[in-house]
């Protein structure tokens, strides 16, 4: 199981701008030995700087290595449109939710009046229907993990066809918002699979 | 409650393996069942969670864990997983803690997802898979967040008292020494004005470094308002303030940082074991040393 102190490493060189990979070995006596950062879009060698100082605090003795991504995560080619979240409101004068998706151009609304959580979950499947998408999933659950702003949201779906439960998360600045994108997430192949025929 | 009726609400409470859970539908409607023993459900991955809760909180570690198990339970040679974070980008884990190289970009891309080799894993493990680890990395990055400066990374103010508290409880209890420094960087508001709030974040970034590789381990550093630093040394009386002084100093020249600071210090428990007197007294003592009346 790895320490405290090195998850804490790890998540202090991923939040480094660029970096998409961490690698880490160690000695034999459990110590960090290398550390290979995978950078993507940055200067490289300010990376090397940032992370060599960040190694300095946790692990003196680490060598850090930086390995520059350059194209090689770019997006895939030959993808399709994709569905994308437009707009998300809530009215708390009357409880309702709208969510506004897009697809190819084409606008989809959905309206849902069971709160920011469950409402958005909601009203972005019957956005998804009104996309003119048969959306063969029923909500199961909506739950956000704890009760601030900025907590991720958790979405799951369960497969009219094959009754496997489909889970999705996503975290913004509002429960509605997150909860729409949570949707979207559990849906991801789903809709990929639309896109293919779309 | 007592000790009896928590074990009989814990046995009340405990599931059997077939037996069914209800499940409440979250619009009101007709609860259904699931049995934990069904085909799509995923119990080694909860049951890691668990275990992984009872040991620790759920971070970076678990993804890694959780990796391990996949690869042990579908014999797999090389799993990664792919997540995308509004605070992160786009952020792939690799088997073993391995590095990601471009041949395996080359076979991901940038879709979230578990990618594994051989692709033996439904579409469905692979999606429960990837929103724990992406679950986990949001609890890390949150735990994180709660408590340490996001300019600086060093713990904030919150984290700081936190830490002063139990200190100061230690000290009083069983005698422990420690030494509380205030640091106030001098002129900082010119630097601000003269060259823009970049430069002041870039100083004080560089201060914040300089001060985590000046404190020893098991000493407290952290920044507790715009300006001004604090740090608890352990084991340590007033006088030895001056070793680690030297040492900021030392890492501000090294990294070409001229700024100045003044600083203040209380000891306890020789001079209060209260937290909010020992800020006070080296609050005053600061402003003494900067010539400025403290309110």
């Amino acid at each position: 199981m790895m320490s405290r102190t090195e998850e804490d490493f790890e998540l202090e060189l991923r939040s480094l701008p660029g970096v998409m990979n961490v690698g880490i070995s160690h000695r034999d006596n459990g110590d960090v030995d290398v550390v290979t950062l995978f950078v993507s879009g940055q200067d490289s060698t300010q990376t090397r700087n940032a992370a060599s100082q960040i190694g300095t605090l946790y692990y003196p003795d680490a060598v850090v290595i930086v390995d520059d991504a350059k194209t090689a995560m770019a997006p895939r080619e030959g993808e399709g449109p994709r569905v994308a979240l437009v707009r998300a409101d809530f009215n708390a004068t009357d409880g309702v939710c709208e969510v506004q998706l897009s697809y190819a151009g084409r606008p989809g609304v959905g309206r849902a009046g069971s709160g920011p959580l469950i409402g958005g979950a909601e009203a972005t499947l019957a956005a998804l229907r009104d996309l003119g998408f048969a959306v063969p999933f029923s909500l199961m659950a909506v739950v956000n993990v704890a009760t601030v702003n900025n907590w991720p949201v958790i979405v799951t779906l369960r497969s009219l066809a094959d009754d496997a439960y489909r889970f999705g998360i996503a975290e913004s600045d509002e429960d509605l918002v997150s909860a729409a994108r949570a949707t979207l997430d559990a849906l991801n192949r789903f809709l990929s699979g639309l896109e293919d025929h779309g | 409650m007592n000790d009896s009726s928590v074990d009989a609400l814990e046995e009340e409470n405990e599931l059997q393996p077939d037996e069914q859970v209800p499940v409440t539908s979250p619009n009101g409607a007709t609860p259904e069942s699931v049995t934990p023993s069904g085909e799509h459900y995923e119990p080694w991955l909860f049951q890691t969670m668990l275990n992984e809760l009872s040991e620790s909180e759920l971070g970076i570690g678990f993804i890694y864990t959780v990796l391990e198990q996949l690869a042990a339970r579908y014999e797999l040679s090389d799993a990664v997983v792919v997540l995308a974070h509004d605070s992160f980008g786009t952020q792939s884990f690799r088997l073993g803690g391995q590095t990601v190289t471009p041949e395996i970009t080359d076979v991901i891309g940038t879709e979230p997802g578990v990618y594994c080799d051989p692709d033996v894993v439904s579409e469905v493990e692979c999606d429960a898979v990837r929103t724990a680890c992406q679950l986990s990395l949001s609890l890390h990055l949150a735990r994180f967040s709660a408590t340490h400066d996001a300019l600086t990374n060093i713990a904030n103010r919150r984290n700081f008292d936190s830490a002063l508290q139990i200190a100061s409880a230690r000290s009083a209890r069983y005698g422990w020494a420690f030494t509380l420094i205030i640091i106030d960087l001098n002129d900082f508001k010119e630097v601000n004005d003269r060259l823009g709030h970049d430069a002041g974040d870039d100083l004080l970034r560089q201060f914040g470094f300089a001060l985590r590789r000046a404190v020893r381990s098991g000493d407290t550093a952290a920044r507790v308002g715009g300006d001004e630093f604090a740090v608890i040394l352990s084991n340590a009386e007033g006088h030895e303030s001056s070793g680690f002084t030297e040492r900021l100093r030392a890492y501000l020249s090294a990294a070409g940082n001229s700024v100045e600071f003044t600083i203040g210090t209380a000891t306890s428990p020789r001079d209060s074991t209260d937290p909010s007197e020992l800020k006070r007294i080296a609050d005053t003592r600061l402003y003494e040393k900067k010539g400025v009346k403290h309110r």
